[in-house]
Protein backbone atom coordinates (compact mmCIF):
# COMPACT_ATOMS: atom_id res chain seq x y z
CA UNK A 1 0.00 0.00 0.00
CA UNK A 2 2.15 2.94 1.32
CA UNK A 3 2.51 5.59 -1.24
CA UNK A 4 0.28 4.58 -4.36
CA UNK A 5 -2.51 4.42 -1.71
CA UNK A 6 -2.36 7.75 -0.03
CA UNK A 7 -1.67 9.30 -3.31
CA UNK A 8 -4.45 7.84 -5.01
CA UNK A 9 -6.73 8.41 -2.14
CA UNK A 10 -5.59 12.27 -1.55
CA UNK A 11 -6.45 12.58 -5.34
CA UNK A 12 -9.89 10.99 -4.92
CA UNK A 13 -10.42 13.89 -1.96
CA UNK A 14 -9.34 16.19 -4.11
CA UNK A 15 -11.46 16.00 -7.00
CA UNK A 16 -14.65 14.35 -5.04
CA UNK A 17 -16.18 18.09 -4.47
CA UNK A 18 -16.18 19.34 -7.75
CA UNK A 19 -16.53 15.85 -9.33
CA UNK A 20 -19.75 15.72 -7.02
CA UNK A 21 -20.84 19.21 -8.15
CA UNK A 22 -20.59 18.04 -11.87
CA UNK A 23 -22.46 15.30 -11.56
CA UNK A 24 -25.47 16.30 -9.14
CA UNK A 25 -26.16 19.22 -11.72
CA UNK A 26 -25.21 17.49 -15.00
CA UNK A 27 -27.58 14.54 -14.12
CA UNK A 28 -30.28 16.93 -12.83
CA UNK A 29 -30.44 18.79 -15.91
CA UNK A 30 -30.04 15.91 -17.91
CA UNK A 31 -33.04 14.80 -15.82
CA UNK A 32 -34.57 18.25 -16.63
CA UNK A 33 -34.99 18.98 -12.95
CA UNK A 34 -35.40 22.60 -12.29
CA UNK A 35 -31.81 22.93 -10.61
CA UNK A 36 -31.90 26.47 -9.38
CA UNK A 37 -35.28 25.95 -7.69
CA UNK A 38 -34.61 22.69 -6.47
CA UNK A 39 -31.38 23.79 -4.79
CA UNK A 40 -32.91 27.24 -3.15
CA UNK A 41 -35.92 24.50 -2.04
CA UNK A 42 -33.40 22.00 -0.38
CA UNK A 43 -31.77 24.95 1.21
CA UNK A 44 -33.82 26.03 2.99
CA UNK A 45 -33.78 22.84 5.34
CA UNK A 46 -30.02 24.41 6.30
CA UNK A 47 -31.08 26.68 8.76
CA UNK A 48 -33.28 25.32 10.66
CA UNK A 49 -31.72 22.19 11.33
CA UNK A 50 -28.48 24.07 12.54
CA UNK A 51 -30.92 26.17 15.08
CA UNK A 52 -32.54 22.89 15.90
CA UNK A 53 -29.15 21.41 17.47
CA UNK A 54 -28.37 24.58 19.59
CA UNK A 55 -30.13 22.97 22.80
CA UNK A 56 -28.62 19.75 22.60
CA UNK A 57 -25.30 21.18 21.62
CA UNK A 58 -25.25 23.31 24.84
CA UNK A 59 -26.02 20.66 26.80
CA UNK A 60 -23.49 18.39 25.72
CA UNK A 61 -21.11 20.65 25.47
CA UNK A 62 -21.44 21.88 29.01
CA UNK A 63 -21.39 18.99 30.78
CA UNK A 64 -18.48 17.86 29.03
CA UNK A 65 -16.41 21.26 30.04
CA UNK A 66 -17.69 20.75 33.73
CA UNK A 67 -15.73 17.54 33.65
CA UNK A 68 -12.77 18.61 31.70
CA UNK A 69 -12.16 21.89 33.29
CA UNK A 70 -12.68 20.54 37.26
CA UNK A 71 -9.66 18.00 37.02
CA UNK A 72 -12.64 15.26 37.28
CA UNK A 73 -9.88 13.65 34.30
CA UNK A 74 -7.00 13.48 35.71
CA UNK A 75 -8.92 11.72 38.84
CA UNK A 76 -10.60 9.09 36.65
CA UNK A 77 -6.98 8.48 34.70
CA UNK A 78 -5.41 7.79 38.01
CA UNK A 79 -8.40 5.66 38.81
CA UNK A 80 -8.32 3.50 35.32
CA UNK A 81 -4.22 4.01 35.08
CA UNK A 82 -3.30 0.65 37.55
CA UNK A 83 -6.21 -1.49 34.94
CA UNK A 84 -4.60 -0.04 31.45
CA UNK A 85 -1.05 -0.56 32.21
CA UNK A 86 -2.28 -4.57 32.85
CA UNK A 87 -3.00 -4.40 28.58
CA UNK A 88 0.34 -2.48 27.98
CA UNK A 89 -1.29 1.17 27.70
CA UNK A 90 0.93 3.66 28.30
CA UNK A 91 0.05 5.82 31.40
CA UNK A 92 0.82 9.05 28.50
CA UNK A 93 -1.65 8.00 26.08
CA UNK A 94 -4.78 6.81 28.47
CA UNK A 95 -5.96 10.71 28.97
CA UNK A 96 -6.39 10.54 24.80
CA UNK A 97 -8.13 7.45 24.77
CA UNK A 98 -10.81 8.95 27.58
CA UNK A 99 -10.44 12.53 25.74
CA UNK A 100 -10.99 11.45 22.12
CA UNK A 101 -14.84 10.87 22.66
CA UNK A 102 -15.78 14.05 24.09
CA UNK A 103 -13.45 16.70 22.96
CA UNK A 104 -12.39 16.28 18.77
CA UNK A 105 -10.16 20.04 20.11
CA UNK A 106 -9.38 18.76 23.04
CA UNK A 107 -7.77 15.85 21.65
CA UNK A 108 -5.98 17.44 19.19
CA UNK A 109 -4.66 19.70 21.61
CA UNK A 110 -3.36 16.87 23.65
CA UNK A 111 -2.15 14.81 20.64
CA UNK A 112 -0.44 18.06 19.73
CA UNK A 113 1.09 18.04 22.89
CA UNK A 114 2.42 14.60 23.53
CA UNK A 115 3.89 14.25 19.95
CA UNK A 116 5.98 17.25 20.72
CA UNK A 117 7.30 16.16 24.12
CA UNK A 118 7.96 12.24 23.19
CA UNK A 119 8.66 13.18 19.23
CA UNK A 120 6.02 12.27 16.80
CA UNK A 121 8.03 9.06 15.44
CA UNK A 122 7.93 7.70 19.23
CA UNK A 123 5.65 4.87 20.04
CA UNK A 124 3.75 7.29 22.15
CA UNK A 125 3.65 9.61 19.10
CA UNK A 126 2.33 6.94 16.80
CA UNK A 127 -0.14 6.03 19.01
CA UNK A 128 -1.73 9.25 19.75
CA UNK A 129 -1.85 10.28 16.31
CA UNK A 130 -3.40 6.84 15.64
CA UNK A 131 -6.24 7.11 18.33
CA UNK A 132 -6.69 10.32 17.07
CA UNK A 133 -7.36 9.54 13.25
CA UNK A 134 -9.31 6.29 13.64
CA UNK A 135 -12.01 7.57 15.87
CA UNK A 136 -14.70 10.47 16.05
CA UNK A 137 -15.83 12.54 18.55
CA UNK A 138 -18.44 10.60 19.74
CA UNK A 139 -20.67 12.27 22.21
CA UNK A 140 -20.05 15.49 19.46
CA UNK A 141 -21.58 13.30 16.43
CA UNK A 142 -24.78 12.26 19.01
CA UNK A 143 -25.38 15.36 20.14
CA UNK A 144 -25.88 16.99 16.66
CA UNK A 145 -27.17 14.18 14.86
CA UNK A 146 -30.21 13.30 17.75
CA UNK A 147 -30.54 17.09 17.86
CA UNK A 148 -30.95 17.72 13.99
CA UNK A 149 -34.18 15.48 14.66
CA UNK A 150 -34.67 16.19 18.38
CA UNK A 151 -34.35 12.88 19.66
CA UNK A 152 -34.09 12.95 23.49
CA UNK A 153 -34.19 9.43 24.16
CA UNK A 154 -31.23 7.78 22.58
CA UNK A 155 -31.78 4.12 23.37
CA UNK A 156 -28.29 2.22 23.13
CA UNK A 157 -26.59 4.77 21.26
CA UNK A 158 -24.16 6.16 24.07
CA UNK A 159 -23.49 2.21 24.85
CA UNK A 160 -22.79 1.51 21.38
CA UNK A 161 -20.72 4.35 20.40
CA UNK A 162 -18.82 3.52 23.89
CA UNK A 163 -18.29 0.28 22.78
CA UNK A 164 -16.79 1.26 19.40
CA UNK A 165 -14.62 3.51 20.84
CA UNK A 166 -12.99 1.29 23.04
CA UNK A 167 -12.83 -1.50 20.49
CA UNK A 168 -11.09 0.96 18.15
CA UNK A 169 -8.67 2.21 20.73
CA UNK A 170 -7.72 -1.18 21.99
CA UNK A 171 -7.02 -2.14 18.05
CA UNK A 172 -4.81 1.15 18.02
CA UNK A 173 -2.82 -0.20 21.03
CA UNK A 174 -2.61 -3.47 19.47
CA UNK A 175 -1.45 -2.60 16.03
CA UNK A 176 0.87 -0.07 16.95
CA UNK A 177 2.49 -2.05 19.06
CA UNK A 178 2.75 -4.66 16.62
CA UNK A 179 4.37 -2.40 14.07
CA UNK A 180 7.22 -1.46 17.09
CA UNK A 181 7.94 -5.19 18.02
CA UNK B 1 -28.63 6.22 29.69
CA UNK B 2 -27.47 9.01 28.13
CA UNK B 3 -29.43 10.71 31.12
CA UNK B 4 -27.20 8.76 33.51
CA UNK B 5 -24.07 9.82 31.67
CA UNK B 6 -25.11 13.48 31.38
CA UNK B 7 -26.00 13.69 35.51
CA UNK B 8 -22.62 11.55 35.63
CA UNK B 9 -20.58 13.84 33.72
CA UNK B 10 -21.52 17.15 35.71
CA UNK B 11 -21.32 15.35 38.95
CA UNK B 12 -18.20 13.91 38.66
CA UNK B 13 -16.55 17.17 37.27
CA UNK B 14 -18.41 19.05 40.40
CA UNK B 15 -17.15 16.58 42.90
CA UNK B 16 -13.65 16.97 41.63
CA UNK B 17 -13.65 20.42 41.80
CA UNK B 18 -14.34 20.44 45.62
CA UNK B 19 -12.89 18.29 46.12
CA UNK B 20 -9.26 19.62 44.84
CA UNK B 21 -10.18 23.02 46.32
CA UNK B 22 -10.91 21.83 49.72
CA UNK B 23 -7.86 19.90 49.55
CA UNK B 24 -6.24 23.27 48.46
CA UNK B 25 -7.51 24.94 51.29
CA UNK B 26 -6.02 22.43 53.69
CA UNK B 27 -2.68 21.88 52.31
CA UNK B 28 -2.31 25.94 51.09
CA UNK B 29 0.01 25.17 47.68
CA UNK B 30 -0.49 29.02 46.88
CA UNK B 31 1.01 29.91 50.02
CA UNK B 32 -2.06 32.17 51.09
CA UNK B 33 -1.49 34.92 53.38
CA UNK B 34 2.36 34.07 53.67
CA UNK B 35 4.60 36.23 53.24
CA UNK B 36 7.51 36.04 51.14
CA UNK B 37 11.00 37.92 51.14
CA UNK B 38 11.85 39.47 48.09
CA UNK B 39 14.14 41.84 46.95
CA UNK B 40 12.76 44.69 43.88
CA UNK B 41 15.38 46.32 41.38
CA UNK B 42 13.55 49.79 40.66
CA UNK B 43 13.75 50.60 37.23
CA UNK B 44 11.69 54.06 37.64
CA UNK B 45 11.32 55.64 41.03
CA UNK B 46 7.92 58.42 41.74
CA UNK B 47 7.99 61.80 40.55
CA UNK B 48 7.25 64.28 43.35
CA UNK B 49 3.98 63.47 45.10
CA UNK B 50 3.24 60.28 43.93
CA UNK B 51 4.26 56.66 45.17
CA UNK B 52 4.51 55.16 42.40
CA UNK B 53 7.51 52.39 41.38
CA UNK B 54 8.09 50.65 39.12
CA UNK B 55 10.79 47.42 38.61
CA UNK B 56 11.18 43.76 39.09
CA UNK B 57 10.51 41.11 41.78
CA UNK B 58 13.57 39.15 41.90
CA UNK B 59 13.76 35.72 44.16
CA UNK B 60 16.36 33.46 43.28
CA UNK B 61 15.63 29.92 42.21
CA UNK B 62 16.18 28.55 45.37
CA UNK B 63 14.09 30.96 47.57
CA UNK B 64 10.94 30.17 44.98
CA UNK B 65 11.09 26.95 45.16
CA UNK B 66 11.57 26.36 48.90
CA UNK B 67 8.64 28.66 49.72
CA UNK B 68 6.06 27.00 47.34
CA UNK B 69 7.72 23.69 47.69
CA UNK B 70 8.11 23.45 43.78
CA UNK B 71 11.06 21.42 41.68
CA UNK B 72 13.77 23.41 41.56
CA UNK B 73 13.48 25.83 38.61
CA UNK B 74 16.76 26.68 36.66
CA UNK B 75 16.40 30.47 36.54
CA UNK B 76 16.00 33.16 39.24
CA UNK B 77 12.26 35.06 38.97
CA UNK B 78 12.48 38.37 37.55
CA UNK B 79 8.92 39.80 37.33
CA UNK B 80 8.19 43.47 36.26
CA UNK B 81 5.83 45.00 38.35
CA UNK B 82 4.20 48.18 39.49
CA UNK B 83 4.17 49.32 43.44
CA UNK B 84 2.66 51.84 45.73
CA UNK B 85 4.77 52.55 48.66
CA UNK B 86 3.93 54.80 51.50
CA UNK B 87 5.69 56.60 53.95
CA UNK B 88 5.85 53.66 56.54
CA UNK B 89 7.48 51.26 54.24
CA UNK B 90 3.65 49.54 53.04
CA UNK B 91 2.03 49.45 50.33
CA UNK B 92 0.67 47.42 47.52
CA UNK B 93 1.85 45.87 44.25
CA UNK B 94 0.57 44.59 40.91
CA UNK B 95 1.82 42.34 38.05
CA UNK B 96 0.74 41.00 34.86
CA UNK B 97 1.21 37.40 33.65
CA UNK B 98 3.83 37.50 31.16
CA UNK B 99 5.72 34.61 29.33
CA UNK B 100 8.50 34.76 32.05
CA UNK B 101 6.57 34.58 34.78
CA UNK B 102 6.65 30.86 36.54
CA UNK B 103 4.10 28.50 36.08
CA UNK B 104 2.70 28.55 39.38
CA UNK B 105 2.08 32.22 39.43
CA UNK B 106 0.82 31.95 36.12
CA UNK B 107 -1.47 29.33 37.21
CA UNK B 108 -2.58 31.53 40.00
CA UNK B 109 -3.26 34.74 38.02
CA UNK B 110 -5.81 32.96 36.06
CA UNK B 111 -7.77 32.32 38.78
CA UNK B 112 -6.50 35.64 40.67
CA UNK B 113 -9.40 38.64 41.21
CA UNK B 114 -8.47 40.99 38.09
CA UNK B 115 -7.66 37.88 34.95
CA UNK B 116 -3.86 37.06 34.61
CA UNK B 117 -3.19 39.45 37.30
CA UNK B 118 -1.28 38.91 40.13
CA UNK B 119 -1.88 41.35 43.22
CA UNK B 120 -0.42 41.72 47.10
CA UNK B 121 0.76 43.46 49.74
CA UNK B 122 3.96 45.15 50.53
CA UNK B 123 5.51 45.05 53.68
CA UNK B 124 8.94 46.52 55.60
CA UNK B 125 10.04 48.22 52.55
CA UNK B 126 13.93 49.53 52.42
CA UNK B 127 15.61 50.77 49.82
CA UNK B 128 18.83 51.25 49.55
CA UNK B 129 19.44 54.50 47.15
CA UNK B 130 22.76 53.90 46.31
CA UNK B 131 21.67 50.51 44.31
CA UNK B 132 18.69 51.58 43.92
CA UNK B 133 17.43 47.74 44.98
CA UNK B 134 14.56 47.54 47.81
CA UNK B 135 14.12 44.57 49.94
CA UNK B 136 10.29 44.11 50.88
CA UNK B 137 8.01 40.96 52.40
CA UNK B 138 5.18 40.80 49.86
CA UNK B 139 2.42 38.66 50.06
CA UNK B 140 -0.26 37.74 46.77
CA UNK B 141 -4.21 37.82 47.46
CA UNK B 142 -5.09 34.85 48.03
CA UNK B 143 -6.21 32.16 45.48
CA UNK B 144 -8.98 30.68 46.28
CA UNK B 145 -11.00 27.87 44.92
CA UNK B 146 -9.46 27.33 41.52
CA UNK B 147 -11.15 24.61 40.28
CA UNK B 148 -15.01 25.94 40.90
CA UNK B 149 -13.55 29.34 38.78
CA UNK B 150 -12.66 27.28 35.95
CA UNK B 151 -16.07 25.25 35.93
CA UNK B 152 -17.84 28.24 36.09
CA UNK B 153 -16.40 30.25 33.32
CA UNK B 154 -15.48 27.60 31.35
CA UNK B 155 -19.55 26.34 31.46
CA UNK B 156 -20.59 29.94 30.71
CA UNK B 157 -18.24 30.22 27.78
CA UNK B 158 -18.88 26.67 26.49
CA UNK B 159 -22.69 28.21 26.00
CA UNK B 160 -21.85 30.73 23.14
CA UNK B 161 -19.03 28.00 21.57
CA UNK B 162 -22.27 25.82 21.05
CA UNK B 163 -24.11 28.80 19.60
CA UNK B 164 -21.11 29.26 17.31
CA UNK B 165 -20.46 25.65 15.97
CA UNK B 166 -24.24 25.71 14.73
CA UNK B 167 -23.79 28.74 13.19
CA UNK B 168 -21.43 27.62 11.59
CA UNK B 169 -22.75 24.85 9.83
CA UNK B 170 -25.84 26.60 8.35
CA UNK B 171 -24.02 27.84 5.05
CA UNK B 172 -22.84 24.71 4.43
CA UNK B 173 -25.53 23.01 5.48
CA UNK B 174 -27.63 24.68 2.71
CA UNK B 175 -25.36 24.46 0.04
CA UNK B 176 -24.94 20.40 0.70
CA UNK B 177 -28.91 20.27 1.02
CA UNK B 178 -29.70 22.24 -1.78
CA UNK B 179 -27.16 19.73 -4.08
CA UNK B 180 -28.64 16.74 -2.68
CA UNK B 181 -32.19 17.88 -3.53
CA UNK B 182 -31.46 18.28 -7.14
CA UNK B 183 -29.35 14.69 -6.57
CA UNK B 184 -32.56 13.15 -5.10
CA UNK B 185 -35.37 14.74 -7.90
CA UNK B 186 -32.90 13.60 -10.42
CA UNK B 187 -32.81 9.97 -9.35
CA UNK B 188 -28.71 9.75 -9.15
CA UNK B 189 -29.73 9.01 -4.95
CA UNK B 190 -31.57 5.70 -6.56
CA UNK B 191 -29.06 4.41 -8.66
CA UNK B 192 -26.22 4.82 -6.16
CA UNK B 193 -29.06 2.89 -3.04
CA UNK B 194 -29.55 0.15 -5.67
CA UNK B 195 -25.56 -0.31 -6.15
CA UNK B 196 -25.49 -0.79 -2.74
CA UNK B 197 -28.32 -2.96 -1.53
CA UNK B 198 -26.67 -6.25 -0.78
CA UNK B 199 -24.89 -4.43 2.20
CA UNK B 200 -27.44 -1.75 2.93
CA UNK B 201 -30.70 -4.30 3.74
CA UNK B 202 -28.42 -6.05 6.07
CA UNK B 203 -27.18 -3.24 7.74
CA UNK B 204 -30.45 -1.83 8.23
CA UNK B 205 -33.04 -4.41 8.05
CA UNK B 206 -36.00 -1.97 8.89
CA UNK B 207 -35.37 0.83 6.24
CA UNK B 208 -37.12 0.17 2.84
CA UNK B 209 -34.35 -0.60 0.26
CA UNK B 210 -34.74 2.32 -1.92
CA UNK B 211 -35.67 4.79 0.53
CA UNK B 212 -33.82 8.10 0.31
CA UNK B 213 -32.09 7.63 4.06
CA UNK B 214 -29.92 5.08 2.34
CA UNK B 215 -29.06 7.08 -0.17
CA UNK B 216 -27.82 9.74 2.00
CA UNK B 217 -26.38 7.18 4.58
CA UNK B 218 -24.07 6.00 1.72
CA UNK B 219 -23.40 9.55 0.51
CA UNK B 220 -22.34 10.33 4.20
CA UNK B 221 -20.22 7.28 4.99
CA UNK B 222 -18.28 8.21 2.00
CA UNK B 223 -17.65 11.54 2.87
CA UNK B 224 -16.12 10.45 5.99
CA UNK B 225 -14.16 8.04 4.80
CA UNK B 226 -12.48 10.49 2.29
CA UNK B 227 -12.04 12.84 5.22
CA UNK B 228 -14.55 15.57 3.54
CA UNK B 229 -16.08 16.78 6.79
CA UNK B 230 -17.76 19.45 5.21
CA UNK B 231 -20.04 17.35 3.27
CA UNK B 232 -20.11 14.78 5.61
CA UNK B 233 -22.51 16.33 8.53
CA UNK B 234 -24.93 17.81 6.04
CA UNK B 235 -25.16 14.29 4.24
CA UNK B 236 -25.36 12.57 7.41
CA UNK B 237 -27.78 15.11 9.21
CA UNK B 238 -29.92 14.40 6.08
CA UNK B 239 -30.09 11.00 6.65
CA UNK B 240 -31.20 11.37 10.22
CA UNK B 241 -33.97 13.41 8.71
CA UNK B 242 -35.15 10.78 6.25
CA UNK B 243 -34.84 8.33 8.96
CA UNK B 244 -36.81 10.10 11.23
CA UNK B 245 -39.42 10.15 8.40
CA UNK B 246 -40.48 6.59 8.91
CA UNK B 247 -39.36 6.34 12.96
CA UNK B 248 -43.08 5.59 14.03
CA UNK B 249 -41.86 6.73 17.77
CA UNK B 250 -40.36 10.30 17.40
CA UNK B 251 -38.38 11.26 19.80
CA UNK B 252 -36.80 8.21 20.47
CA UNK B 253 -33.97 6.53 18.31
CA UNK B 254 -34.67 4.06 16.01
CA UNK B 255 -32.57 0.73 15.37
CA UNK B 256 -31.29 1.97 12.18
CA UNK B 257 -30.60 5.44 13.31
CA UNK B 258 -28.04 3.87 15.92
CA UNK B 259 -26.71 1.78 13.85
CA UNK B 260 -26.19 4.53 11.37
CA UNK B 261 -24.43 6.70 13.74
CA UNK B 262 -22.15 3.75 15.25
CA UNK B 263 -20.82 3.60 11.70
CA UNK B 264 -20.23 7.34 11.33
CA UNK B 265 -19.10 7.59 15.02
CA UNK B 266 -15.82 4.63 14.81
CA UNK B 267 -15.12 7.09 11.96
CA UNK B 268 -13.54 5.34 9.18
CA UNK B 269 -11.09 7.89 7.50
CA UNK B 270 -8.97 6.49 4.54
CA UNK B 271 -6.52 8.61 5.49
CA UNK B 272 -6.56 10.88 8.48
CA UNK B 273 -5.27 14.21 7.08
CA UNK B 274 -5.57 16.39 10.04
CA UNK B 275 -3.41 13.89 11.80
CA UNK B 276 -0.51 13.54 9.39
CA UNK B 277 -0.71 17.33 9.12
CA UNK B 278 -0.06 17.55 12.77
CA UNK B 279 2.41 15.07 12.45
CA UNK B 280 4.66 16.67 9.83
CA UNK B 281 4.49 19.92 11.23
CA UNK B 282 6.78 18.30 14.54
CA UNK B 283 8.90 17.34 12.25
CA UNK B 284 7.62 12.90 11.45
CA UNK B 285 10.18 11.31 9.01
CA UNK B 286 7.32 9.05 8.34
CA UNK B 287 3.93 11.41 9.03
CA UNK B 288 1.93 8.84 7.10
CA UNK B 289 2.88 6.49 9.04
CA UNK B 290 -0.64 6.38 10.75
CA UNK B 291 -2.49 5.69 7.67
CA UNK B 292 -2.59 1.91 7.89
CA UNK B 293 -2.36 1.64 11.68
CA UNK B 294 -6.00 4.07 11.68
CA UNK B 295 -7.85 2.02 9.58
CA UNK B 296 -7.04 -1.40 11.58
CA UNK B 297 -8.23 1.25 14.72
CA UNK B 298 -11.06 2.18 12.90
CA UNK B 299 -12.06 -1.22 11.01
CA UNK B 300 -12.45 -2.51 14.13
CA UNK B 301 -14.31 0.46 15.72
CA UNK B 302 -16.28 0.13 13.06
CA UNK B 303 -17.02 -3.94 13.48
CA UNK B 304 -17.69 -3.35 16.71
CA UNK B 305 -20.27 -0.53 16.76
CA UNK B 306 -22.25 -2.38 14.72
CA UNK B 307 -22.24 -5.58 16.57
CA UNK B 308 -22.85 -3.76 19.62
CA UNK B 309 -26.12 -1.98 17.61
CA UNK B 310 -27.27 -5.29 16.47
CA UNK B 311 -26.94 -6.88 20.08
CA UNK B 312 -27.78 -4.57 22.51
CA UNK B 313 -30.98 -3.39 20.51
CA UNK B 314 -32.44 -6.61 21.57
CA UNK B 315 -32.11 -6.03 25.59
CA UNK B 316 -35.14 -5.18 27.17
CA UNK B 317 -33.47 -1.88 28.75
CA UNK B 318 -33.29 -0.77 25.10
CA UNK B 319 -36.22 -1.50 23.91
CA UNK B 320 -38.78 1.42 22.58
CA UNK B 321 -41.29 2.58 25.08
CA UNK B 322 -44.23 0.39 25.35
CA UNK B 323 -46.70 1.69 22.51
CA UNK B 324 -44.20 0.80 19.50
CA UNK B 325 -43.42 -2.69 21.38
CA UNK B 326 -45.59 -4.35 18.75
CA UNK B 327 -44.19 -2.80 15.56
CA UNK B 328 -40.60 -2.87 16.23
CA UNK B 329 -40.86 -6.62 17.38
CA UNK B 330 -41.98 -7.05 13.57
CA UNK B 331 -39.70 -5.64 12.47
CA UNK B 332 -36.48 -7.10 13.81
CA UNK B 333 -38.42 -10.36 13.45
CA UNK B 334 -38.73 -9.47 9.50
Amino acid sequence: MGEFFKSAVQLISLVAIPALIVAFLAWGFAKKVKVYEVFVEGAKEGFNTAIRIIPYLVAMLFAISIFRASGAMDMLISLLAPITNLIGMPAEALPMALLRPLSGSGSLGLMTDIMTKHGPDSFLGVLVSTMYGSSETTFYVLAVYFGSVNIKNTRHAVATGLIADVAGMLAALMICKLLFF
Amino acid sequence: MLNKIWLALIAMGMFAAVWQDVSDEIKNPYRNGVALDAQFQIKKSPGPGSAAWEGEIVISAERYAEFYGTSPQSEEVRQPVNATIDANGNGSFLFSAAEKTPTLWKKMSASASTADKLSGKVNGWKLDPQTNVAIARITIEPIRFVRLKNVTQSALKIANVAVELAMGLIGIMALWLGLIKIAEEAGLVLVLTKLLKPITVRLFPDVPSDHPAIGAIIMNTAANMLGLNNAATPMGLKAMEELNKINPNPGTATNAMVTFLAINTAGLVLIPATAIAIRASIGSVNPGIIIGTSIVGAGFATVAGIAASKLLQRLPMFKVEAAQKDSAKEKSNG
